[in-house]
């Protein structure tokens, strides 16, 4: 054995040797930032690099994966992605833990017991898929193909492109459902009915002041860390003045120079005031006078500058900030303050997010957001609330005669739920399934999907999923055995995201799309196979082959189709690079502006309608004839949105805000005509929620969150992960508390119309008076044993790091106490209305 | 006494003088002038690392890196975040403290070594243990006024950060530093004065954790939150720190 002086001695001898030789270690201020590579600590040898994304959250982060001895060890940041810069969250790191998980499912399997009782047996894919192209086959050769329903939580890019579009489309079902109600759908319908496509992007590389409405981009976010390190940088960099609404102080709270706290679901108030003091006092002047033109405040859309004015004056004349203090809790001159600095610091940046939009009002919450935005001018400007900008791909379409698709009208909740759910209401979904009076799938199919878990009222989502009367046949798409999963009566393991294949597109906040792939870093464990691939086999199976025989295939072909893209080398410099983005590409902004050719408007179909002023080709939308088109106009015929080409303003067409999923002017519409006709105010307007209103003494508002290290559902088996973060009692402001004689750390009973939960109390001043806020992530009672504590069926025993899990509390699940109620405008899921009472155990 | 699973043969007591050698060759490279701290510098870098808590947002990426990079056991950390949270509503606040070995310039663990597996290199300033030769005897770990030491139940070895040494030595920058999504963290020679972590030093009000134990820590802060929860607490005010590690308690 070597002793400490031979040790000292070899060190020595050693490093005159690298001396002669030449080292790699330079001085510390020549160490290099780009990073994308990584070496052994116990070997020192170079650890294989390769380049995929994310997939923990919805952000997608380019990536590199790490290999060590076949292993994938380590996922760090790409350092070439625009997005990241080469930054890489904790989140995104702790996807390790998705391929090694010991309770991964790592087989087919099927249901032997009763549903829901736990008792499975692992059989072949060939008997898996035989059964599954079997049941689809006899639907479909039947008539009836919208039987066969697929509803997935998450699926992006070339998942989606190829499953629903190619996949699903040649099948003939419609009946697809998603996720998005339960998350921020209500903010993307009042985003298309002001400015027309989805998503705002926030420029924090250029804006000087942030108000955040309800957002916590710097824990949780759908473009988190591209977004989170241009706002951390920018707060100490540039002095970015951040002001943080919100009824929690989250981290991004914290981090902001002023956290204000606000009463649940008033946003809308203090946004509607701080319009007030800004028109009030002129303070609209310049940039938002000028980007007024581009506005639509008045029915006529024609509208003078004057006129406009004036009409927004007047709607917003009561909107006081006395009077929103008594709504929101906001001291008026607070309210004032904020409005002014928000209105002449250039540029300024208004953001929000589903603290502010889960609620019964929010779609008036965003669009009167979207105003503060709109009358300062900071809307797709430098340093403003921008449209966004992505990856645009081209793809195989897959066989060309695709079948009529076929749906059961369950996707969009009860008549009258909503008035205008353009993103669905997938949390009524089960319930529509149990009242069963729009038809019932025969095949209930989920992917990427956690039903029971992630939408509320979770004891009925357990009551439907397990009733066979109701669901007949069904088919979990998984590689993990959660709350869902159990309730399966098949279940086929997916692979993990680092064992598949992507294209990937998600926005970017350099305004400049970023192209990028996901490949697999290891190969998938046991059978586990990706869906994509296991849907051109079905395909394959039911006689509809798609034209590729795997994902891998489609991707391959989507990059030698893809402009830029395929110049730079196609498929093998994706693989070899990760990403790509045009390096001549400008930064888009104010494409609203850009004046559209004569050649355009003259195309085959465009047609001028003199009542908003929208060129549009009405072969596109749903009309028959040109006649019937021009009878009808723009706004009242059936997808004429799909033929919309320009917006006359005054003397000029310009490409204006173009509309997606409803009919909308190319206007920015503050006053939506589409509103006015389902009964609605046109112009922004404040509801307070009945629920608050009718509350009882005691009784608190209950108000849930995400934190830095956890995805709502998708990650407590991360170990890593898990570790940092997995209880979340209730916090209660120390008033709340005391006086319900309720003491940091006891026991605590809450209850809701729908069920109660059992936890403890965190007594902490980081909340306002009136609420109790329980995070998402906790709580599972499936999904293995780094989660819940439980081992999945056929879960393995060599993981050794199993036996040193130290935690035994595992939280609780708020969304037991969320009924699944919509939105009354855009169907959203009012996660944050909640009612509770909250007692001492 | 316990080994490191040494996959190609290669153990962790070659590997710390593997990287020792190709640090010492850096030096050919830097010419480094001497710095007003660092006392023997003789040419040789001292590695530190500034940690500037304004940009730190408490996301938790360096701490997941950090288990990725040396697959950290569970119930171990090298490297944590803790919160703080004071105030009384509505004037509440969080701030966020990473934390790690401070590689002390004269580090406690290493005085009370019994066996020599402990101590700071004169090549870099970084403190290392030799897992061969740790006997796991804990008392770096109770000695370590920072908490920053543990037995690796894989090992049987003290263990705690070690500044990257595997990929410094390769020229790159800790796991923590290279991820850090606020760029709160810098890293490097604090005997070159033009370092960028000199500096800053030099440029900002810097602290230490714990000054009066005589440490000499070589982790700099800027605008930590050094509150002691439990004075401030004897004084009555809210506070609370979550140090997001199984030690609940801080030291």
């Amino acid at each position: 054995m070597t002793n400490r002086r031979d040790f000292l001695k070899l060190g020595a001898a050693s490093a005159t040797l690298a001396l002669a030789g030449g080292g790699t270690l330079t001085a510390a201020k020549e160490l290099p930032h780009k990073g994308g590579k990584d070496f052994s600590p116990k070997t020192g040898k170079e650890r294989a690099a390769v380049p995929t994304a994310c997939w923990q959250c919805v952000t997608r982060c380019p990536a590199i994966g790490y290999v060590e001895g076949g292993r994938l060890v380590k996922i760090g940041g790409q350092p070439s992605s625009i997005r990241t810069e080469g930054k890489m969250c904790a989140k995104g790191q702790g996807g390790v833990n998705q391929v090694y998980d010991p309770d991964r499912i790592l087989y087919p399997m099927k249901r032997v017991g009763a549903r829901g009782e736990g008792k499975w047996k692992r059989i072949t894919w060939d008997q898996a898929l035989a059964e599954v192209a079997g049941r689809l086959k006899k639907l479909r050769d039947d008539g009836h193909p919208e039987k066969f329903m697929f509803h997935y939580g998450r699926m992006k890019a070339s998942s989606s492109k190829l499953i629903k579009s190619v996949f699903l489309g040649t099948y003939g079902t419609k009946t697809v459902g998603n996720h998005t109600s339960i998350c921020e759908g209500g903010k993307w319908t009042a985003q298309e009915l002001t400015w027309g496509k989805h998503y705002d992007n926030w420029d924090f590389d250029n804006a000087r002041y942030v108000v955040n409405f309800g957002s916590n981009c710097l824990e949780a976010h759908t473009n988190h860390t591209p977004v989170a390190h241009r706002l951390a940088r920018a707060l100490v960099e540039r002095n970015l003045r951040m002001v943080t609404f919100d009824v929690r102080l989250s981290n991004t709270a914290a981090k902001s120079n002023e956290w204000v706290p606000i009463k649940s679901g008033t946003d809308g108030a203090v946004a509607l005031a701080m319009c007030n003091v800004i028109m009030s006092e002129d303070l609209y002047r310049g940039d938002g006078e000028a980007f007024m033109t581009f506005c639509r405040f008045t029915k006529d859309p024609t509208a003078t500058l004057d006129e406009k004015v004036a009409v927004l004056k007047a709607h917003l004349s009561s909107y006081t900030p006395e009077w929103a203090e008594k709504i929101s809790g906001v001291d008026a001159d607070k309210i004032r303050e904020v409005a002014r600095e928000f209105a002449t610091t250039k540029p300024a940046c208004v953001i929000s997010y589903r603290g502010a939009v889960a609620h019964y009002n929010g779609n008036d919450t965003e669009r009167a957001i979207q105003m503060l935005a709109a009358i300062t001018g900071n809307v797709d400007n430098p340093g403003g609330r921008c449209r966004a900008v992505g990856a645009k791909w081209k793809y195989p379409k897959g066989p060309k005669n695709k079948p009529k698709a076929k749906k059961l009208k369950i996707l969009d909740g009860f008549k009258g739920d909503a008035a205008l759910p353009t993103h669905h209401m997938s949390h009524r979904v089960l319930k529509m399934i149990k009242d069963g009076k729009a038809g019932r799938p025969e095949v209930y199919m989920w992917y990427c999907y956690a039903p029971v878990y992630a939408n509320g009222e979770v004891q009925e989502n357990i009551d439907v999923l397990k009733d066979e009367s109701m669901i007949p046949f069904s088919v979990c798409v998984n590689p993990f055995y959660d709350e869902s999963a159990a309730l399966a009566d098949l279940i086929l393991p997916d692979a993990t995201y680092l064992e598949r294949w992507d294209w990937e597109d998600m926005v970017s906040p350099r305004q400049i799309g970023e192209y990028y792939v996901r490949q697999p870093v290891v190969k998938p464990l046991g059978e586990a196979r990706d869906f994509g691939d296991v849907c051109c086999e079905l395909a394959e199976r039911m006689g509809m082959p798609l034209g590729f025989k795997t994902k891998e295939e489609f991707v391959r072909k989507s990059c030698e189709m893809t402009p830029g893209i395929k110049e730079a080398g196609g498929f093998e410099y994706m693989k070899e690079h990760g990403v790509w983005h045009d390096p001549k590409a400008k930064p888009k902004f104010y494409s609203y502006k850009k004046k559209v050719s004569a050649k355009k408007l003259e195309a085959d179909g465009v047609i001028l309608d003199e009542a908003t002023g929208v060129y549009w080709n009405w072969h596109k939308s749903k009309a028959k004839s040109e006649e019937e088109a021009s009878q009808k106009g723009y706004t009242h015929t059936k997808n004429a949105y799909k033929g919309y080409v320009a917006q006359m303003i005054g003397d000029e067409v310009v490409a204006g805000f173009k509309p997606d999923k409803v009919n909308k002017s190319g206007y920015m519409e503050l006053y939506s005509a589409i509103m006015e006709d389902k009964g609605f105010a046109p112009l922004p307007t404040y509801v307070s929620i009945p629920e608050h209103e009718a509350m009882k003494p005691g009784e608190l508002i209950l108000t849930t969150y995400k934190v830095a290290v956890q995805i709502h559902s998708r990650s407590q088996n991360c170990k890593w992960l898990t570790e940092i973060y997995h209880s979340n009692p209730g916090w209660i402001n120390p008033a709340t508390a005391a006086a319900r004689g309720i003491s940091d750390g006891d026991a605590i009973k809450v209850k809701s119309p729908v069920a109660e939960i059992e936890t403890r109390a965190r007594v902490t001043p980081a909340v306002v008076p009136g609420v109790i806020a329980i995070s998402h992530h906790c709580g599972h009672w499936e999904y293995g044993r780094y989660a819940s504590a439980k081992k999945a069926p056929l879960g393995t025993d060599d993981d050794p790091e199993l036996k040193r899990k130290w935690w035994k509390d595992n939280g609780v699940h708020p969304n037991w106490l969320i009924a699944n109620a919509p939105d009354p405008i855009n169907g959203q899921l009012r996660f944050m209305d909640t009612v509770v009472s909250v007692t001492r155990v | 006494m316990s080994q490191v699973n040494t996959g190609s043969g290669v153990s962790r007591r070659n590997f710390v003088k593997g990287a020792g050698a190709a640090t010492a060759a850096g030096l050919g490279v830097a010419a480094l002038p001497r710095a007003a701290r660092g006392a023997e510098a003789d040419g040789k870098p001292n590695y530190g690392m500034l940690i500037d808590v304004r940009r730190c947002i408490g996301c938790q990426a360096c701490s997941v890196a950090c288990k990725a990079e040396f697959d950290v056991p569970l119930g171990a950390t090298r490297s944590w975040v803790e919160y703080i949270e004071k105030g009384e509503y509505p004037n509440i606040g969080r701030s966020f403290l990473p934390r790690l070995c401070n590689q002390c310039n004269h580090p406690a663990c290493v005085r009370v070594c019994p066996t020599g597996a402990t101590w700071k290199r004169a090549e870099d300033g970084i403190v290392v243990v030799d897992p061969d030769i740790c006997i796991g005897c804990k008392y770096c770990v109770h000695a370590c006024p920072y908490d920053a030491r543990f037995i690796n139940p894989v090992t049987g070895s003290a263990d705690k950060c070690d500044f990257c040494l595997h990929r410094v030595s390769q020229g790159l920058e800790p796991a923590c530093v290279e991820t850090c999504i606020g760029r709160a963290r810098v890293f490097g020679d604090l005997n070159d004065p033009d370092s960028e972590i000199s500096r800053q030093i030099a440029s900002n009000p810097v602290t230490v954790l714990r000054q009066g134990q005589g440490t000499e820590p070589n982790v700099y802060y800027i605008a930590a939150d050094h509150s002691d929860e439990h004075d401030v607490a004897h004084r009555g005010r809210y506070v609370d720190v979550t140090t997001h590690r199984r030690e609940e308690a801080r030291r």
